[in-house]
């Protein structure tokens, strides 16, 4: 009687698709390793009985090295091996390394099904396995599978019942390899070809020279595609649809309203030269949508679109090797370029995923940087369509303030916190590429997460702030922070609520920059702040999660030194 | 006989890895990676300026930190 069924295997063999396959829980998957963080739990059907289960986290081994793995290793052994089933999920085309895991699995009893996943990548590589022999030889089920597609999910199913514990063995692992060798000698046949394109391409990367010209190639139009997909979907629909067709309804609807009290205050705003100006109204129903929908969606979609691309195709490890070198000073390793690029979506996800990094040195260094450094789209969204019409100076200054600010902060926090760095270990996935179904779905997936996390706080938050503004209450606040503000930004005093509203969501906070009237110089000052100074409080609570309530003072205290020296340098340095 | 590792070889070289030095977490690690003593591996490229090595182990590519690669000791085929 199978209670739990496992879900184990190599990192990046494509687990977290399966588990997808097998539950219809949907899981982000990408091309590298360590996309799971997070335990995945779902339920499948077997014999009309429910049957959990669990995504574990990559593993090379049952003897682990990391923390990662140790919670794969120990969640395995939670249950009596008998109630349980595992399903060893393993990448075609690479048998060979994936062959310890099963073999010590099956030596130390778990009843287990092999799921040889990838087999149509497998195929078009040369690489054919006799998968009758293999079962003979490993003494377990094998089902060959390409879960991208579905192929052979339901004869995995279907098998599940047939893994069975079998007498195993102690072997160590030298003499593991050289059964493995002796396996593969038997079972698998490679076809002789020549370099493919694809595999030129993937060595290309790693080199020196070509590498740093192909990231900065790709870099540059991945930056470069963002904004021309934003700006398209902001012309092209979002902006239409909220001028053409939402503007003349809101029109109409506070053309009745008699008296412009209170109500009119917190949905409609503030009118400008006598029409609703979506930008600078302030209203539940006109910016609060507005920033949203027609500001950060649109960037948001863009974004994440081209990051699910990158990190499918499995550009993104490449991109490790080649920063490994700059991250090392900042007492990082290669991968840490992971957590980053995920921060610029949004912070939240940024710092979950600083979990593939070793020590809790490295943990808070990248923690750190994300939160001062690293901008979310939201606030990118917001500084392009701010400072936008500007040029691009300003929107580059921003980035090239930020930049120089990781570079120092990671510096200084390398030299100045105890401890060393872990070294630099990790596999480099082939180039993938997976059906545009998939690319969808992730995309929807992630933007549905992104909306169903901000629109409550901005609706909130706009309303919030309504309410505090008509009583005035913010006068109060206000008079103390001016003379900070005021005296070492160089930024009306009106900006301190801006400044607070930080805290709560960074677009919000951008867009109560809009109505000041504020100067370019100015506006590049409070945007560089607002991205510097305290993270959203989302990103806080994850913060102080990971980090623990002394790192997160530690963080925090960090965050506003800096904030309060750049903001006063960069004002006496452009404003004076 | 001198000892060389794997940060003094140069690209494309075909070799076999004769020890591992740095303590056995490191060694185990690798272990179960695939890298061990006696296994050939081909190196693919070196990033300048102490980066990292990059190596093909059976099917596998694996990028090791520059101090990784100094502890793998191999010998020229």
């Amino acid at each position: 009687m199978i209670k739990k069924i496992y879900l184990i295997g190599n990192p990046n063999v494509g687990k977290s698709v399966v588990f997808s396959r097998l539950t219809g829980v949907q899981v982000i998957s990408s091309n590298y390793p360590g996309s799971t963080v997070e335990i995945a739990k779902g339920y499948l059907r077997l014999d009309n009985e429910k049957v959990e289960v669990v995504d574990l986290p990559g593993t090379y081994s049952l003897d682990p090295t990391s923390k990662a793995e140790e919670v794969a290793v120990s969640l395995l052994k939670e249950f009596p091996k008998e109630e349980i089933a595992v399903i060893n999920i393993v990448d075609s085309t690479n048998l060979e390394r994936n062959l310890l895991l099963t073999l010590q699995l099956i030596g130390e009893g778990f009843p287990v099904v092999v799921c040889m996943n990838m087999c149509d990548d497998a195929g078009h590589r040369g690489v054919h396995i006799n998968i009758a022999k293999l079962e003979e030889l490993l003494r377990a089920p094998v089902i060959s599978t390409c879960a991208l597609t579905g192929v052979g999910i339901k004869l995995l199913t279907e098998r599940i019942k047939e893994a069975a514990s079998v007498p195993g063995d102690k072997l160590t692992h030298q003499e593991r390899w050289l059964e493995i060798g002796k396996i593969i000698e038997e079972v698998q046949h490679l076809e002789h070809r020549h370099h493919t394109f694809r595999e030129i391409m993937e060595d290309a990367s790693v080199r020196p020279v070509t590498g740093l010209i192909m990231a900065g190639v790709i870099i540059y139009a991945a930056f470069k595609f963002v904004r021309f997909i934003g700006e398209g979907i902001i012309n092209h629909i979002t902006d239409p649809v909220f001028i053409n067709i939402y503007q003349p309804i809101l029109e109409k609807l506070s053309s009745y309203w008699q008296e412009k009290g209170f109500w009119f205050h917190l949905l409609i705003g503030d009118l400008i030269n006598g029409k609703i100006d979506f930008k600078q109204s302030l209203g539940v129903l006109t910016t609060a949508p507005y920033i949203e929908f027609g500001m950060v969606l649109p960037y948001a979609v863009s974004f994440y679109f081209i990051l699910s691309l990158l990190e499918d195709i499995g550009y993104l490890p490449r991109l490790a090797v080649l920063l490994d070198n700059l991250l090392h000073r900042l007492g990082l390793h290669g991968y840490a370029v992971i957590p980053v690029l995920l921060g610029f979506g949004c912070n939240v996800p940024g710092i979950l995923s600083t979990r593939v990094l070793e020590s809790k040195r490295e943990r808070f260094i990248a923690s750190t940087i994300i939160s001062i450094g690293v901008p979310c789209i939201p606030l990118q969204a917001m500084i392009f369509g701010l400072l936008g019409k500007f040029g691009g100076f300003y929107v580059g200054g921003v980035y090239l303030v930020l930049f120089s600010l990781v570079i120092i902060l990671g510096v200084i926090l390398n030299r100045s916190l105890s401890g060393y760095s872990p070294e630099f270990l990790l596999e480099i996935p082939p180039y993938r590429f997976p059906p545009l179904l998939m690319l969808w779905k992730k995309l929807y997936f992630r933007i549905k997460g992104f909306l169903v996390e901000a629109m409550p706080v901005v609706l909130l938050g706009v309303c919030f702030i309504n309410i505090l503004l008509y009583f005035k209450l913010f006068d109060f606040v206000t008079s103390i922070f001016a003379p900070i503000v005021q005296g070492l930004f160089g930024l009306p005093k009106e900006a301190v609520v801006a400044l607070a509203i930080g805290f709560l969501r960074k677009d919000v906070a951008v867009g109560m920059l809009m109505p000041l009237g504020l100067s370019a110089n100015q506006l590049f000052i409070g945007a560089t702040l607002l991205a510097i100074s305290f993270p959203c409080v989302a990103s806080f609570v994850v913060l102080a999660k990971e980090l623990g309530l002394k790192g997160v003072i530690k963080s925090t205290l960090i965050m506003i030194g800096i904030s309060i020296i750049v903001g006063t340098l960069l004002h006496f340095a452009i404003l004076r | 006989m001198k000892k060389i590792s794997l940060v003094q070889i140069k690209s494309n070289e075909l070799v076999k890895i004769l020890e591992i030095l740095g303590g056995s977490n490191l060694e185990s690690k690798l272990l179960s990676m695939g890298v061990f003593k006696g296994k050939p591996v081909t190196k693919l490229s070196h990033i300048g300026l102490r980066g990292p090595v990059v190596i093909k182990a059976g099917r596998s590519i694996l990028a090791l930190g520059h101090s990784v690669a100094e502890k793998i000791i191999i010998e020229r085929a």
